[in-house]
């Protein structure tokens, strides 16, 4: 018997693929000279896809036998994605204008990113689940190492290809141990069987394996090896989507998995995630402090932000789980500005190294004033969108009963502070490298406006924004 | 229905005006950006000026409340209000804020840019002292790190990156220890809300386990002691303020490290008496160390900015001792110090920095006989000293009388050895009056001339009738106080002998 297929809820991946399918016979049919239009093609499929999204807004369900649904996080992830891919698309166009280099695979590849992880977000078995990250995954190979003469990009690409696939590798036998204790690949499955014979051996060597590959792709000690290297080799634009889009991927999966699925072995894996986040925040952030390039060091950082919302996962509730989904959308404001500020001031210096940096606000006040509000808010000072994200994040661990770890988090807020000053330091404190003005074209200035509201509006007007997070979280299912 | 916001809120509102105005000013009408400046931040002043005279006394309580709710998961709300207390600080920060932005006219460089953050800067203290919401009350104390990292960093002296760093640093670190501790009480009362006032009359009630106040009770005294240069963790602060631009070293030693003080009374003994009985004997011997080791340190400093530096550091030593009192005359003293000397440093502070704008150096060698040159400058810091000092006629005297007769009975050896302390205040503010002021008049500093226009003496001449007017007439503002020490008091007295209020009363 076929099952029905609900098309409202898969409007987003149809719409999403027709434009895939149509980006890559325009590719083919279009001489070479003339593909602009494939950037301007983009945007109104994104805003297209947007439109969708708005009008999906509790039309909650499921599909596919179960197998694909659509319900508040899926949703509010969904939006997630798509604004993160709006900021990417405006990155890509000021990249490669700058490299000069043909740029519409790219596009096709950002699309195929895009359609990976609205799949994730919705994703209720975990085949959908393996094939979706796939897509994501393949293409963030090829775009790392986009950037064919230079060897910093290839390198990048071959590493993460590797470690991603071994993680694969990794996520694939996990699977394999669940279906062989639970006999399913359904979450709803699984579930069942996770409370009936919650000390099951085989599930939990698989529910190590699986959280290994998520690890990987949140960029937590110890899968973190691949996040310095990547993140400096690969094409800015690139780097942004892996440091918001992939970790917030990550970060749905790990919801579904410890909230619902895996809910009844809180007990056992609350301390490990607290260790783990321990010393993932305390690893990225002091690794970050000597670093040079800024790409390295957003990395690092990352790698911090991702101890940081693992809090969130060792506290368990539902606090926690809205404080992880709050957490990403100012960190998607904040991140996604900083990149946008790297990208642009690439363009015009050609360095993303620190020392480059010196007199920014001398050159441009407002790509300094952007990079300063978006360093301040990954550090947490209010009134930006980063502050009330860990305040929240602290909240739900000291909830929880970890002190310890509230602490922990509260000695890398200062450590983090130290370097992320440093960079502020030499935007406004350090005489100009050069006296030529940087100048920003009016479409992206107003980008960097809309981040910069974002920022601000999220760490002022908490509370819808927080009340968004949280009925994601409540409503899963 | 809501009702439109009270002055209270509007005190908060018109910097933020101002800085949305002068954000749309072109960078090059500098006169404008000065008088949009200076007009909201009087419009602040006088808001502060009424509700501290219209404060009903009879009352007592918290007044002119605003609330809305902000962030109703986490029981946070928008909650403003003062009482007794918190009416004193206000005022405290009406005055050094208007000093501060008259003084802020001799910046020259980025200029919009410092107006902007300044004008933060002033919104982010006025916010501690009105917020009667935990979560506030932190929101607008970590939002003046903004600010004063780059204001001194950008815009200041003497090794001014090192300094801005350590005392970010410092300030955040000192501030996370202690959101920590708060984050314990907000889970520790079960009650799912940061408001202060229903936390308040919550653990009146059914005081915390002893185990939980005994540790969240000295990590919020170490945290907030950061900021009030609590012994060991008073090093940012002399660093940070040489460095400081004038008008930035006047709010921050006026009125933003009081915030510390503040906070260890309104959140530590207030709401959690028990444990204070047991942990403030330890913050008595501190503050002994405060008093005498940075006022000795202070003897050896050179430069003009140090030695007010370390001395606000040793004065703080006083404010510690009054809190470790514990008693009505020592908690009174406390608020009371909070005032004059915020008062006494921002002048202080003010008047080093109109000399230094013209001297470029502030060492003590190379300065001399600038009296001659400027009479009225050299008045008022020769005033200020004499109030630093201690001196009968300025409030600060009265505040440091209250603090030792609090202290006498309960820490005699500490009350003792203060008292040697304001001997070497004496020595120290004495000495830099000679070296700076009077002697010969190096040829090199013969074109330095006086504050003339209304405009520039305006802010000195305030600060010091401040300091005279209380000094005079202490009841002016230690009725207020009165009223607000009255509950916190009544808390000390019932808890400790382990019966809650309620229960005592019948």
């Amino acid at each position: 018997m076929i099952p029905t297929i609900h098309w409202n809820l898969i409007s987003l991946e149809v719409y999403l693929s027709f434009i895939l399918a149509l980006l890559i016979v325009m590719d083919i049919l279009i001489p070479k000279n003339s593909k602009n239009w494939i950037g301007s093609l983009s945007f109104a499929g994104l805003l297209g896809l947007f439109l969708l999204w708005l009008q999906q807004y509790q039309l909650w369900g499921q599909t596919f036998g179960g197998m694909f649904i659509v319900d508040s996080l899926a949703w509010f992830f969904k939006g997630f994605f798509l604004l993160a891919m709006f900021f990417v698309f405006v990155m890509t166009h000021q990249f490669f204008r700058s490299m000069g280099q043909r740029r519409d695979e790219f596009y096709l590849l950002l699309w195929s990113s895009l359609l990976g992880m609205l799949l994730v977000a919705s994703s209720a078995d975990f085949l959908l689940l393996f094939i979706s990250i796939e897509i994501l995954t393949l293409s963030l190979y090829v775009m790392t190492a986009y950037l064919k003469s230079d060897k910093h990009s290839i390198e990048a690409g071959m590493k993460y290809l590797i470690l991603g696939a071994l993680a694969s590798g990794l996520f694939l036998y996990g699977i394999s141990f669940v279906y062989g204790a639970s006999h399913s690949t359904r979450f709803a499955e699984i579930q069942k069987f996770v409370m009936a014979s919650p000390q099951d051996p085989m599930l939990l060597f698989g529910f190590i394996l699986i959280f290994s590959a998520v690890g990987f792709k949140i960029a937590s000690v110890p899968f973190h090896l691949w996040v310095p290297d990547v993140y400096q080799g690969a094409p800015t634009p690139v780097t942004a989507l892996l440091s918001v889009g992939s970790k917030a991927a990550g970060f749905v999966i790990l919801l579904r998995l410890l909230w619902i699925v895996f809910a009844p072995l809180h007990q056992q894996w609350a301390v490990a995630l607290a260790i783990l986040s321990a010393v993932t925040m305390c690893y990225g952030n002091l690794a970050a402090i000597p670093q040079k390039n800024i790409k390295r060091l957003l990395g690092f950082s990352s790698i911090g932000h991702a101890g940081y919302l693992l809090m969130g996962a060792a506290a368990g509730s539902t606090l926690g789980g809205g404080a992880i989904s709050f957490y990403l959308l100012g960190y998607l404001f904040t991140n996604l500005c900083a990149f946008l500020v790297i990208v642009l001031y690439f363009a015009a210096a050609k360095s993303d190294e620190i020392a480059d940096y010196s007199g920014l606000s001398q050159r441009s006040p407002i790509l300094a004033c952007a990079l300063f509000l978006a360093l301040m808010s990954l550090a947490g000072i209010p009134p930006l969108a980063g502050f009330f994200g860990k305040f929240t994040l602290f909240v739900a661990t000291v909830q929880s009963g970890f002190i310890w770890l509230a602490f922990v988090g509260a000695a890398n807020v200062i450590i983090s502070l130290y370097y992320y000053l440093m960079v502020v330091k030499k935007i406004y404190m350090d005489p100009p490298v050069s006296a030529y003005p940087i100048s920003v074209s009016w479409p992206v200035r107003l980008t960097l406006w809309f981040a910069m509201a974002g920022i601000i509006g999220i760490g002022i007007f908490q509370g819808p924004f927080l009340d968004a997070a949280l009925a994601a979280v409540k409503g899963m299912f | 229905m809501t009702a439109p916001l009270g002055p209270l809120s509007w005190i908060l509102l018109w910097p933020i005006i101002g800085i949305a105005f002068i954000f749309l000013t072109p960078k090059d009408k500098i006169s404008w950006i000065r008088w949009i400046a200076n007009i909201m931040v009087f419009l602040s002043f006088a808001l502060a000026l009424e509700v501290f005279f219209s404060y009903d006394r009879t009352a007592g309580g918290y007044q002119f409340i605003d609330k809305i709710p902000w962030v109703k998961p986490l029981g946070i709300s928008y909650h403003v209000g003062v009482d007794g207390i918190n009416s004193v600080l206000v005022l405290l920060q009406a005055f050094c804020s208007l000093a501060g932005i008259l003084v802020t006219r001799s910046i020259k460089e980025r200029v919009k840019e410092y107006y902007i953050l300044y004008l933060m800067l002033i919104i982010g203290v006025y916010g501690v002292f009105l917020s009667l919401d935990l979560f506030f009350l932190y929101f607008f104390y970590e939002m003046a790190v903004m600010p004063v990292y780059l204001l001194i960093g950008v815009w200041g002296s003497t090794d001014k990156e090192y300094a801005t760093m350590k005392l970010t640093l410092y300030l955040t670190g000192g501030a996370v220890l202690a959101l920590i501790a708060l984050l314990a009480l907000y889970a520790g009362t079960g009650l799912g809300t940061f408001d202060l006032v229903a936390i308040q009359q919550h653990l009146a009630a059914n005081p915390l386990s002893p185990q939980l106040q005994n540790w969240i009770f000295p990590v919020i005294v170490v945290g907030f002691g950061v900021i009030v240069t609590l012994w060991p963790f008073y090093t940012w602060s002399p660093v940070g303020y040489a460095a400081a631009p004038t008008s930035v070293s006047m709010l921050h030693a006026g009125v933003l490290k009081k915030l510390g003080a503040y906070a260890i009374l309104r959140l530590g003994i207030q709401l959690m008496p028990q444990a204070a009985q047991i942990w403030m004997p330890w913050v008595a011997t501190l503050a002994v160390l405060n008093i005498l080791y940075c006022g000795l340190i202070s003897l050896t400093q050179k430069d003009m900015k140090f030695i007010l530096g370390y001395s606000s550091c040793s004065h703080m030593g006083y404010i510690l001792l009054g809190l470790a009192c514990l008693n009505t005359i020592g908690l009174n003293g406390v608020v009371f110090l909070i005032f004059a000397h915020g008062i006494m440093a921002a002048l202080g502070f003010a008047l080093v920095g109109a000399f230094y704008d013209q001297t470029h150096t502030r060492n003590l060698d190379d300065l001399g006989g600038l009296a001659k040159r400027m009479p009225f400058v050299a008045t008022c810091f020769t005033m200020a000293a004499m109030a630093s000092a201690g001196l009968p006629g300025f409030a600060n005297f009265i505040a440091e009388v209250m603090i030792l007769l609090g202290a006498w009975d309960k820490y005699r050896w500490q009350a003792i050895l203060a008292v040697l302390g304001i001997v070497v205040t004496a020595v120290y503010m004495l000495k830099a009056v000679r070296l700076v002021f009077h002697g010969p008049l190096p040829a090199k500093w013969t074109h330095v001339t006086d504050a003339k226009t209304i405009f520039q003496r305006l802010p000195y001449a305030l600060l010091i009738l401040v300091l005279l007017a209380v000094g005079f007439w202490p009841s002016l503002i230690l009725r207020n106080i009165e009223v607000g020490t009255k509950p916190i008091l009544e808390q000390l007295e019932h808890q400790s002998t382990g019966t809650p209020v309620h229960q005592a009363k019948r």
